[in-house]
């Protein structure tokens, strides 16, 4: 159906095991995440190592060759620190993708070259100097600024995967408005930079969210910005319902949220609960109903 | 071609709580309407309201201008009250400060007899807090709304962490119920909801929380604003409450209003026209005067509508 190139979120330094079997050098921990990922179905490997401020080069040279022992799959460089990122893109034997680069100034003088340079794939985000544009109008400008700075050095649309950043949806007030405003922007980006991807860090629109109720926001919001032609997520692939969903298997879900945001008439009382939690996941995220950790509830 | 002002008519109605019985009691919310929003299509059938505060103790740090409108009456509380009536009050608001742990801990049984006391002598409905301790609350507020019994009073604060007990004797004795979150609207919902799953909405009152000018009162006017208009406008049914703005403490706390009598006034009477402005259904001061001040201000007719 959709099909979204699925990043898997699982190797994440915040992990404290992941954090230590670095460390450690403790392939295993590391491979066992990998293999379980690639066999959810992943289509990549997000290597999250954060700032990375102590031997950058020696930790991400290890971790990038301990994963490809085991997982036949491309991997996604997740850092902030250009030095580990470029040591890190080298020792891809697939070609890698940046995650990522911005609208910053140090992100635009020291990784979008590395991207031109290794002839790779870049997540480049909406964020500037300025901090994260909130609305619509402010991440399209932004990001056409980003995106023509990523044109000029050589990287074409069609390598550059734009991820307007997804902020969770339970920030008391303005959480909501942000939720809409990259479902917005998704469906517009087609129209703004002709050829470009997309990608977002999906598990973020949960965050702060009791942990039981996170996967259903998650799998919702996925099948709402596939609606508006997302190309790819950084997501939890051991999520089994959330594979199913974007690979199709589930079609009467999909449905059921397509007509949720369409804003057709639903006869809730006749929905089973999984349905009937769909569509009111689904009202949250859209804006429609106002969020409270007990949304199922009422 | 002439000018046709746009008419907007909403979809949500707050509910309409009674607060007391009889001849003493009265009504706030009911309206369908956003604030001072006359020239929509829509009316507000209840104007604001103004409650008085009493203490169940003699005030601590209190500044003098406050004092003196109750001088002779505040070391006993039911004297206070009916000095409140007297004064104009549309209901009195008694807050059992003495019963929080870091003041006097007072007993729950003292308290209770106190409520009574107060609501037995005065013609005016009642409105009784604890201290906000939620755990001392979930001893105190079900032997006030016992010791009430049938009285249809306003109790509160009642919270996340003690709605269930105390929601219950609320219940039990035939109460309504204020419910309070801090400054935030999905906390907010969510308490309502929890609430509404035992509790009838119709008797559910909202306490967003207040604070004053100078003080946060931006966040409470937003979040004021926010829970009308998705009552009113979106029909949201765990918003569509009347709001109660618990104020009057919050500005007598400042500087400001301690340092002298007008400047007193004006800090609560301009906190006060802010957050029913914002959407307040029922607002609680501590100066009498404030009251005229406001209701000076608003003339009044603006509500009538």
């Amino acid at each position: 159906m959709f099909d979204t190139v699925i990043i898997g979120e699982n190797v994440h330094v915040i992990a404290q095991a992941v954090s230590t079997a670095i460390r450690e050098r403790d392939a295993k921990v590391i491979q066992d995440l990998a293999k379980a990922q690639a066999e959810a179905g992943a289509d990549y490997i997000d290597l999250n190592v954060g700032p990375m401020k102590k031997d950058p080069e020696e930790n991400i040279q290890w971790l990038v060759s301990t994963v490809q022992e085991v997982a036949d799959l491309p991997l996604s460089i997740d850092t902030m620190n250009p030095v580990a990122m470029e040591a890190g893109l080298k020792a891809c034997q697939k070609r890698p993708l940046l995650n990522s680069a911005s609208g910053k100034a140090d992100s635009k003088e020291q990784m979008l070259p590395l991207a031109r340079k290794y002839n790779c794939d870049v997540v480049i985000s909406v964020m500037t100097d300025k901090g994260m544009p909130p609305d619509v109008e402010s991440k399209v400008e932004s990001i056409i600024d980003t995106v023509t700075y990523a044109n000029e050095l050589g990287i074409p649309n069609e390598d550059i995967w734009v991820d307007p950043i997804i902020l969770p949806v339970s920030t008391a007030g303005e959480g909501q408005r942000f939720a809409v405003a990259c479902l917005e922007f998704m469906k517009i980006l087609e129209d703004v930079l002709p050829g470009v991807k997309s990608t977002v860090g999906l598990s973020n629109i949960s965050n702060g969210v009791p942990g039981e109720l996170r996967p259903l926001l998650n799998r919702t919001y996925l099948v709402m910005l596939e609606k508006n032609k997302l190309y790819s997520a950084i997501a939890d692939p051991l999520d089994k319902e959330l594979m199913s969903l974007t690979r199709g298997e589930i079609p009467e879900i999909v449905e059921l949220i397509h007509k949720t945001i369409d804003g057709e008439d639903i006869d809730l009382s006749v929905l089973p609960q999984r349905e009937l939690e769909y569509v009111k996941t689904a009202k949250v995220l859209m804006g429609e109903t106002l969020y409270s950790d007990a949304w199922l509830e009422s | 071609m002439e000018y046709k002002a746009p008419v907007e008519a909403y979809t949500g109605v707050v509910r309409e709580v009674t607060i007391g019985k009889g001849r003493k009691s009265l009504k706030i919310g009911g309206e369908n309407i956003l604030p001072l929003h006359f020239f929509d299509q829509g009316s507000n059938p209840n104007p604001v309201k103004y409650a008085l505060e009493v203490l169940d103790m003699e005030p601590q740090d209190w500044p003098e201008h406050l004092i003196q409108p109750f001088k002779d009456v505040l070391g006993d509380s039911v004297r206070w009250a009916k000095k409140c009536q007297e004064l104009g009050a549309d209901a009195v608001f008694l807050r059992l400060v003495s019963t929080d742990p870091a003041v006097k801990d007072s007993s729950a049984d003292g308290a209770a007899a106190m409520a009574k006391r107060v609501a037995g002598a005065i013609n005016i409905p009642l409105i009784i807090y604890g201290s906000g301790d939620d755990k001392k609350d979930a001893e105190v507020l079900p032997k006030v709304a016992e010791a009430c019994d049938g009285m249809n009073l306003l109790i509160g604060p009642v919270q996340k962490e003690n709605y269930e007990k105390v929601g219950k004797a609320l219940l039990d004795h035939g109460h309504n119920a204020s419910a309070l979150s801090p400054l935030d609207i999905n906390l907010l919902k969510e308490l309502n909801v929890k609430l509404c799953k035992f509790f009838p909405a119709e008797k559910i009152v909202i306490d967003p929380e207040s604070a004053t000018v100078g003080y946060g009162m931006e966040y409470a006017f937003s979040l004021m604003e926010r829970v009308k208009q998705i009552g009113i406008i979106t029909k949201d049914n765990m918003t569509m409450m009347p709001i109660i703005a618990d104020l009057g403490g919050e500005c007598w706390k400042t500087k400001q209003a301690k340092e002298n009598k007008e400047q007193g006034l004006l800090w609560e009477g301009i906190t006060a026209l802010s957050l029913l402005l914002a959407g307040a259904n029922i607002i609680i001061l501590r100066h009498p005067e404030s009251i005229n001040l406001v209701k000076e201000t608003i003339e009044g007719e603006l509500w009538q509508k």
